[in-house]
């Protein structure tokens, strides 16, 4: 008998016993469900407790700043930086060609005084203040710890969009969840040079509109104004280029040496290889700092939590088997003469044992493909709950994954389950004596 | 067409155990078929009957004796083989016909065909001519459920024959038939074993089946007797 001739003869048997057959798939999809519901949510619970302590960014992403490398750092996340030191676009080129490193985001800085045209939550204006705007590519934030909580980022290459942080709000008296109130409002940002007429030195200031089109948490630099980096290095470049004399005394002042870059954000290929690429950058001479630590100790505590879940599921899928078990033997019971009829024409024991391990692998499989359908419902339906309570709280909601394998996984190990618990009763059909077909007739 | 197979019962004994302790059904046993004849043994309930035809079958051992098919002897074959055997040699014929509840008449008569490792079509085709020599070609898709006892019996002789056996057993075939059925299963037994050339062997209670052999014989206390004409 060939497994397609099993498959037949196991499937009209199947459906002559529908409801037996139909309450062994519940079982198993119960079961099945439960293992995916908890695997999708545990997965989607790490991923978004992972992204919370790489703020947005790569977990294997790593900060490099324009400073010399403290001796110890390597062993700490976050490390005390040296001196100051120059980071240019040679270092950058010398750390995007060291092994493992798959990007660096270079950022820039510029200090500026910030004049906020909306007034504050009382009513109240808010004094011009000095702030740190971070340039970066805005086509790499994905690269970056970037998290956007209201409206959008600049467009990259603009010169008249920013994004601001939750300090920023906070100068405004608002609240994480109110940067609604602060999005489409327009700042002006005043980039400084110091200017030496006659005696006296004074400052000319160049100043730039922008328009606050979104509310980020970012982790990418020191300073509460996001921008494309167009837009800081064109302010940059004004504070460093000579000031043409007027003739009557004014002469430029020597503006210090500053670094091209204030840091640069550093991806390595994977959370392992971070350590590794710490230290070559460390050697290159910068100073480093990458929650790797933190997320490895996150990480091993998520990884008991899931093992303690798919324990669950795995011994609901148990029960779910001895299920398949009971009423296969059941089934070996009610099924003697009909066995025996078989093996009166002619079917072997290995053919008796096929037909029964096809009818238990096939409810292992309707009931293991229904259990994941059902089980990344209940996800999805949990993940809706959960983002509702996130967004109130002001946290960005987190997508449902969507973990292929594990579904996959599921499926199959539901039915090579079913199929385990299948033998003894297969082998106890297979094993039933051909007389069987007289005896019982 | 089949040739059918001589048989040779020697010696053989046979018990089950019972509350009373060994309970002889068979006892030394000897007889000698010649093959292509049509053979009926009568015999009260119990005598043993089922269980020579389970032993010819191949589906039991018998417990001391030997038993030759077709110069085959049964008790040397492992239990695949007896498979092979049972497969290819023989055809049963039960009292309560034995036909798979959840298949067709077509499909049931075909199983027999898809075990021997036939295509599927091939064994509808063989089935749908075993239904059309058994007058049920109009019956081919309906199940058991929707059959006369009759049509049962007729689907499980086709089933019987759809190997072209050499050996074709039948255990009490007319027994739960009226008389009118029970003649049409009759005519048919002899038919396979004179057009056929099948060796025909049915133990029955029904004396016009076992008037319509060719050789009688009557099982009691364990032993074979001949009947007389």
């Amino acid at each position: 008998m060939t497994w397609r001739h099993a498959i037949f003869l196991a499937n009209r048997e199947l459906r002559r016993r529908t409801g037996r057959a139909v309450l062994t798939v519940l079982a198993v999809s119960l079961a099945a469900a439960l293992l995916t519901a908890l695997l999708t949510i545990a997965l989607t619970a790490e991923t978004k407790v992972l992204d919370e302590l790489a703020k947005g960014g790569p977990l294997s992403g790593i900060k490099v700043s324009a400073a010399l490398p403290d001796p110890a750092q390597v062993t700490q996340d976050q490390a005390q930086a040296g001196a100051a030191t120059i980071l240019d676009q040679s270092a950058i080129d010398r750390i995007a060609a060291l092994p493992a490193v798959r990007a660096v985001v270079p950022v820039e800085v510029v200090g500026t005084t910030v004049v906020v045209d909306a007034p504050k939550r009382d009513g109240e204006r808010l004094d011009a203040f000095r702030e740190t705007v971070i340039g970066v590519d805005i086509a790499e934030v994905p690269t970056l710890p970037v998290t956007v909580l209201s409206g959008r980022l600049a467009a990259p290459g603009s010169v008249t969009e920013v994004t601001v942080d939750e300090a920023f709000l906070q100068r405004l008296g608002y609240g994480r969840t109110e940067g609604d109130q602060v999005v489409g409002t327009s700042l002006s940002l005043g980039s400084e040079r110091p200017l030496r007429v006659g005696n006296d030195v004074r400052t000319v200031v160049r100043w730039t509109r922008a328009t606050v089109v979104g509310v980020v948490a970012q982790d990418a630099g020191q300073g509460q104004i996001l921008a494309p980096r167009e837009l800081v290095a064109a302010s940059r470049q004004w504070v460093a280029a000579p000031v043409a004399g007027d003739g009557i005394g004014e002469e430029d002042l020597d503006v210090p040496t500053v670094t091209p870059f204030a840091g640069a954000f550093v991806v390595a290929d994977r959370i392992d290889d971070v350590g590794a690429v710490r230290v070559a950058v460390t050697a290159i001479g910068y100073s480093t700092s990458a929650p790797e630590n933190l997320i490895a100790s996150v990480d091993r505590y998520l990884n008991v939590v899931g093992i303690v879940l798919t324990s669950v599921g795995v011994i609901a899928l148990g029960v779910a088997a001895i299920g398949i078990a009971n009423a296969s033997l059941a089934a070996v019971r009610e099924r003697r003469r009909e066995i025996g009829v078989l093996k009166a024409v002619g079917a072997t024991d290995r053919d008796i044992r096929r037909v029964f391990l096809v009818e238990s692998g096939a409810l292992g499989l309707i009931g293991g493909v229904l259990g994941v359908a059902l089980g990344y419902l209940i996800a999805v339906i949990v993940g809706i709950v959960v983002n509702r309570y996130l967004i109130e709280q002001g946290f960005q909601a987190v997508p449902v994954a969507v973990p292929v394998i594990t579904m996959l996984a599921v499926a199959v190990g539901s039915t090579v389950l079913a199929v385990v618990a299948g033998i003894l009763p297969a082998a106890k059909a297979a094993r039933l004596p051909a007389r069987e077909a007289m005896g019982s007739v | 067409m089949p040739g059918g197979v001589d048989i040779q019962v020697s010696d053989v004994t046979h018990a089950f155990a019972s509350d009373e302790g060994d309970l002889v059904v068979l006892d030394a046993l000897s007889m000698r078929v010649e093959a292509g004849s049509f053979v009926s043994i009568v015999g009260s309930s119990g005598a043993g009957k089922s269980t020579l035809l389970s032993l010819l079958g191949g589906l039991e051992p018998a417990q001391s004796g030997e038993l030759r098919v077709g110069g085959r002897s049964l008790g040397t074959l492992s239990r695949d083989e007896l498979a092979g055997y049972r497969l290819s040699t023989v055809g049963f014929v039960f009292q309560h016909f034995g036909l798979l509840d959840t298949l067709t008449a077509a499909e049931n008569v075909s199983v027999a065909r898809l075990l021997a490792g036939a295509s599927r079509a091939d064994a509808r085709t063989r089935a749908l001519e075993l239904l059309d020599r058994v007058g049920l070609a109009s019956r081919a898709t309906h199940r058991p459920q929707q059959l006369s006892g009759g049509e049962r019996q007729r689907v499980a002789i086709a089933r019987a024959l759809c190997n072209e056996p050499d050996l074709l057993l039948a255990d009490e075939p007319t027994g739960n038939l009226d008389e009118e059925n029970g003649a049409m299963v009759v005519d048919l037994l002899q038919t396979i074993s004179a057009h056929d050339r099948c060796t025909v062997l049915a133990v029955t209670h029904d004396r016009r089946v076992a008037e319509r052999a060719d050789h009688r014989y009557r099982l009691a206390q364990g032993r074979l007797a001949v009947v007389e004409r």
